[in-house]
């Protein structure tokens, strides 16, 4: 096997890898306000939100090989031949995605420990990031966008991200005020079974979008790095089997359920009620769906956690919990940053091994750091049996790490 | 470099409006819809079933009621039908009309 092959094989399985903790990072996102509410019971919703993202990834053939390029200038988007569409060498390119991945995978999995829903599609930018600094410099990353679109760090990360909670929690919110005045008097019994059924549309609907969404710029990268090695030459397809195996690592990381941060959304955040679950996920779906059509980039973990404050603020006496919110914010703001210093600090490491050899010791480390943020995991375990309990609780847990969540 | 920032705040501002208004006739408009069919399936109930809010006393069962929850249900069946059709004609690369009432499929122009 040649150095360079056993690398795609390293970035693959990563991205793989990526691609799961994505999908556990993510569940909560569509099924945290239904097992919050007991619309669901836990293993059915993350079930069902496992079946959708499954569903979703195979809908999404829409190509997504310049999903790198919107932070790193990667690919020529104008050429008309993927070998002449790279802007950098091939073997380049593999060792800015593989210590990329890992940056995200290692972000994803820390804030997973702490029970903080942030962002994966900001967790792998951010150590495409890094990586292509450590790698290219400053001008190598795609800063912002050329006039026509928003792109680049600006327009596709750092402005949705600042925007897209503000909308959904805006839209959240009037959605929540506008059901309580339309159900002020109504019998509980027809609100509660009304509602909860509602929720499991909405949700399931969220999942959908998430599966399309998300799955498909782990297949995007796994296609470029087929590209840059010089497997796959179409720039209007992408292999079955990366299609394939994208929607399969996704769909299983959702079923895994990311219980710990589940529970920060469903229960952290606010007390949520099935009409106030309802207007959450109707409000992310609405969002998603919108932006995505508008291409307008955002993340799915930014609008769910706008759209359950938003919740929480539309109903009259309902409590959120700023100081859960405050942290979730720390976590966001670190997120880009965070991930592109694992990842260009992976991708130094490479470099002093060169690529083969940097391959195989950058995803040793990986395994490492996976198996000891999942072993610290286990002291505290979050599961289906316990999500639901009373948030003040588990906060006084002397076990917690953080003093807060999980 | 700040006439290139400059340009993103605005394209992603003009983004967000579409987005923000499309999100509150959907996002909001559609669950108080179904608010609305919930109300009236339960003003249909009769019975204890509505109280206060609308200033009368309870009343017996009204199938008025249950006609318009159905409408209002299938008002929002549509939203949802229509948002799943979204989702899956915009992943194949296809754009979608909704000028005919059912959504008609039509490649991405």
């Amino acid at each position: 096997m040649s150095a360079e092959t056993l690398t795609l094989v390293l970035v693959v399985v990563t991205a793989l890898g990526f691609d799961f903790t994505n999908g556990f990072h993510d569940t909560g996102n569509a099924m945290a306000t239904s097992i919050a509410t007991g619309a669901l019971k836990p293993r059915v919703a993350v079930a069902i939100s496992a079946v959708m993202n499954l569903v979703g990834a195979f809908l999404s053939v829409s190509v997504a090989l310049t999903v790198t390029n919107a932070v790193v200038k990667t690919f020529d988007s104008s050429a008309t031949s993927a070998t002449d569409a790279l802007t950098v060498p091939g073997d380049v390119l593999l060792a800015i995605v593989l210590a990329g991945l890992i940056g995200g995978i290692v972000w994803n999995m820390l804030t997973w420990l702490l029970g903080l829903p942030s962002s994966s599609s900001h967790a792998l930018f951010g150590g495409l990031i890094g990586a292509t600094i450590a790698s290219l410099g400053w001008n190598g990353v795609n800063w912002v966008g050329d006039g026509t679109q928003p792109d680049g760090v600006v327009g596709k990360i750092l402005l949705p991200a600042v925007a897209s909670p503000l909308v959904a929690g805006l839209v959240a919110g009037t959605g929540t005020w506008l059901i309580y005045r339309i159900i002020v008097g109504v019998a509980a019994r027809f609100t509660e079974s009304g509602f909860r059924w509602g929720q499991v549309g909405t949700a399931s609907l969220v999942s959908l979008a998430h599966g399309t969404n998300d799955a498909q710029k782990t297949m995007g990268v796994i296609t470029l790095a087929l590209i840059a090695t010089g497997r796959w030459t179409s720039l209007t397809s992408i292999p079955f089997w990366v299609k394939l195996s994208c929607a399969v690592a996704i769909a299983a990381g959702t079923y895994i359920g990311g219980w710990r941060i589940i529970r920060t959304l469903g229960k952290g955040l606010v007390e949520i009620e099935s009409p106030q679950g309802v207007a959450a996920e109707s409000a992310s779906a609405a969002v998603i769906l919108a932006s995505s059509h508008l291409g307008f980039a955002l993340s799915t973990t930014h609008v769910a956690t706008g759209s359950i404050l938003g919740t929480g603020l539309g109903k009259p006496g309902a409590e959120v919990r700023w100081g859960v919110a405050g942290r979730m914010g720390v976590g966001w703001l670190l997120t880009l940053p965070a991930a592109a210093i694992v990842g260009a600090a992976m991708w130094g490491l490479g470099n002093l091994f060169g690529l083969a050899v940097g391959s195989i010791v950058e995803f040793a480390v990986l395994a490492v750091v996976a198996g000891y943020l999942f072993t610290r995991s286990r002291r505290t375990p979050v599961g289906a049996h316990n999500v639901n309990d009373e948030w003040e609780s588990t906060t006084a847990s002397p076990n917690t790490p953080t003093g807060a969540a999980v | 470099m700040s006439g290139a920032f400059g340009d993103d705040v605005r394209l992603a501002g003009e983004a967000l409006w579409k987005v923000l208004v499309a999100s509150l006739v959907l996002g909001a408009g559609l669950p108080a819809v179904f608010a609305l069919g919930i109300r009236s399936l339960a003003w249909g109930a009769g019975g204890e079933a509505v109280d206060g809010g609308t200033g009368t006393a309870a009343s017996s069962g009204n199938p008025v009621g249950k006609v318009l929850a159905v409408i209002l249900f299938l008002v929002v069946a549509y939203g949802i039908v229509a948002g799943l059709v979204f989702v899956i004609a915009s992943g194949q690369g296809k754009d979608i009309s909704f000028g005919h009432i059912i959504p008609t499929i039509t490649a991405k122009s």
